[in-house]
């Protein structure tokens, strides 16, 4: 039998990490949302990006945590699991209204993730310690990044904000499914980003000399990197003002993101590093 | 310094975890019969429906021949990919099989069968090209570890098998295996899509006020996603039930698949009543 030895120091715990992902992701969603309700605006739905990157966050540290113990199948199956129970979860939160579908979601997605942890750990016997809580944590990080990318696109994330689109000809409105957020599927286009981009980090930096804040950085970086089509999408959904608004968050943290994880690159890099024994900081 | 053993897949089934998933599949297709059956027979058909596709899914995946990294350096047989990477694929092209299928009008017989074959065909073209690599790219033959002889052709496999190695390349049976586990996997994810589409045609009308041929880009769309959603649940179920490496139906980790039909069973069952909710609540 292999074991997994490592010496944990220094870094963040995953429980902080956990709760300020959680709480950020959420006061986010209700930022944009309620702001773009106060002011019957777009220009807010910046928010729902920067609740992607803070479930991101927290989402790659969630992943971190379980594939130390080495899973066999390859750390992007949990990107899988992660969206395909969130987006579940994401659509049925969505039928509610807006203030209490972010609660919803993450109480259905606890569920969700709760009994999908259960079945891999007990009935498929995967006898991980942390199996069950990393499976609750990646279906909520996987739809609370959904329904930032959908507040981001279109400025709401009720079914009838994503399932339509109002557009007014000659004075009068008409209500069209075809070219609305999950009509037009930019949900799938929204759902392999997140995907991708939840699997990255971890998967790019595990092994010798992982370092947590760079992974987190890539983490924010992958982050940022997938708001930018998603803020050209919603030139689609949105005014012109809450577009320029995301690109503009979304470029600039893409580039802030990049530099600081290219430092953290070069700290880490061999040939910067005198030879000590590998350690592994806290994380997991 | 933390020591954790590392899961090894263990043998044998859990009693009680069995029981308590079968006992969660039983309560939710029971209540759906209950509060929807009189009312509208078609959600009740289609969440069966919906947890034979999931167990398909699931069961398919044991019969694809996965090796991962040690594939790729010829030290193990299958292709050089994760599980849920294989499974992911071969029922992504079922779907797109499946759902054009559907959209012609072809009937639900042909509708599942076109996703089934869609998907044995990208395993079909995986392996025959995976087969080219190993044999003209990286110069190694065919031959099984786990077994001696081919379990099909009857071939022998000890004297190709180089020593050091579990065998390498791709036996005829994990090809077969690949393809018959692409042709479940399609089929399982067509199953879904297609029940999850009527329900969504029937019930999205009401529930967004608008005439039933405004909302089917809608209806596609969730239904798609949906069973995307389902399918990879289900096959990274599976996945974490093999455990790394397989060669096919003829892999003694094979004979782990009742454990993942369980899972299958109660994961389908969940993630799918609350994917039919959206709709029918």
């Amino acid at each position: 039998m292999t074991v997994k030895v490592e010496v944990k120091e220094g870094g963040t715990p995953h429980n902080t990490i956990m709760w300020t992902g959680l709480i950020a992701s959420l006061v986010c969603l209700y930022l944009g949302a309620g702001l773009n309700a106060m002011f019957n605006a777009y220009s807010f739905s910046f928010f729902g990006g920067l609740a992607v990157v803070a479930a991101l966050i927290w989402g790659s540290n969630a992943i971190k945590t379980l594939c130390s113990y080495g899973i066999g199948t390859g750390v992007p199956s949990t990107g899988y699991t992660t969206f395909g129970a969130g987006v579940v979860a994401f659509v049925i939160a969505s039928r509610v209204s807006w203030y209490y579908a972010p609660i919803v979601l993450v109480i259905v997605a606890a569920i969700l993730g709760g009994i999908l942890g259960y079945l891999a750990n007990d009935v498929i016997m995967m006898k991980i310690p942390v199996l069950v809580r990393s499976t609750v944590e990646f279906v909520m990080v996987g739809a609370l990044m959904l329904m930032g990318f959908a507040l981001m696109a279109t400025g709401s994330y009720q079914i009838l904000g994503i399932a339509t689109t109002q557009k007014s000809l000659l004075g009068l409105g008409a209500t069209n499914f075809a070219g609305s957020f999950i009509g037009i599927s930019i949900i799938a286009v929204a759902f392999i980003l997140g995907m991708i981009a939840v699997q990255h980090p971890f998967n790019a930096t595990l092994g010798p000399s992982w370092q947590q804040d760079r992974m987190l950085m890539l983490a924010a970086e992958c982050g940022f990197l997938s708001l930018i089509p998603v803020a050209i999408i919603s030139i689609a959904f949105v005014s012109l003002p809450a577009v320029i608004v995301s690109l503009v968050v979304s470029v600039v943290g893409w580039l802030y993101t990049y530099s600081q994880f290219l430092c953290l690159s070069k700290r880490d890099a061999a040939a910067w590093l005198d030879a000590k024994p590998i350690r592994e900081p806290e994380g997991h | 310094m933390t020591v954790t053993p590392k899961p090894t897949g263990g043998v044998g089934m859990n009693p009680v975890a069995n029981a308590l998933s079968l006992i969660l599949l039983i309560a939710i297709v029971g209540a759906t019969y209950i509060l929807y059956y009189s009312a509208s027979p078609l959600v009740f058909t289609a969440l069966v429906a919906i947890i034979v596709g999931g167990v398909l899914v699931g069961f398919g995946v044991h019969f694809v021949p996965v090796g991962g990294a040690p594939a790729a350096m010829g030290q193990a047989p299958g292709i050089a990919t994760g599980v849920a990477m294989l499974a992911a694929g071969a029922g992504l092209a079922g779907l797109f099989g499946g759902a054009y299928a559907v959209q012609s009008n072809l009937g639900f017989w042909t509708s599942i069968v076109a996703g089934g074959i869609g998907g044995a065909l990208m395993m079909a073209i995986t392996c025959l090209f995976v087969t080219l690599i190993y044999t003209y790219g990286m110069g190694i033959p065919s031959a099984s570890g786990k077994v001696k002889v081919d379990p099909i052709t009857g071939d022998s496999q000890v004297e190709y098998k180089s020593q050091g190695t579990e065998g390498h390349g791709l036996p005829f049976s994990s090809f077969v295996g690949g393809v018959t586990g692409g042709f479940l996997g399609g089929l399982g994810g067509t199953l879904i899509y297609y029940e999850l589409l009527m329900v969504y045609e029937d019930r999205l009308p009401v529930l967004l006020s608008a005439s039933s041929s405004a909302i089917v880009p809608v209806a596609v769309s969730l239904a798609g996603i949906f069973a995307i959603g389902l399918f990879l649940v289900n096959a990274v179920l599976a996945a974490y039930n093999i455990t790394g490496t397989t060669e096919g139906f003829h892999d003694p980790k094979f004979a782990r698949f009742p454990r993942a039909i369980v899972a299958s069973l109660a994961a389908s069952a969940v993630c799918g009543i609350v994917a039919i909710l959206v709709a029918a609540l």
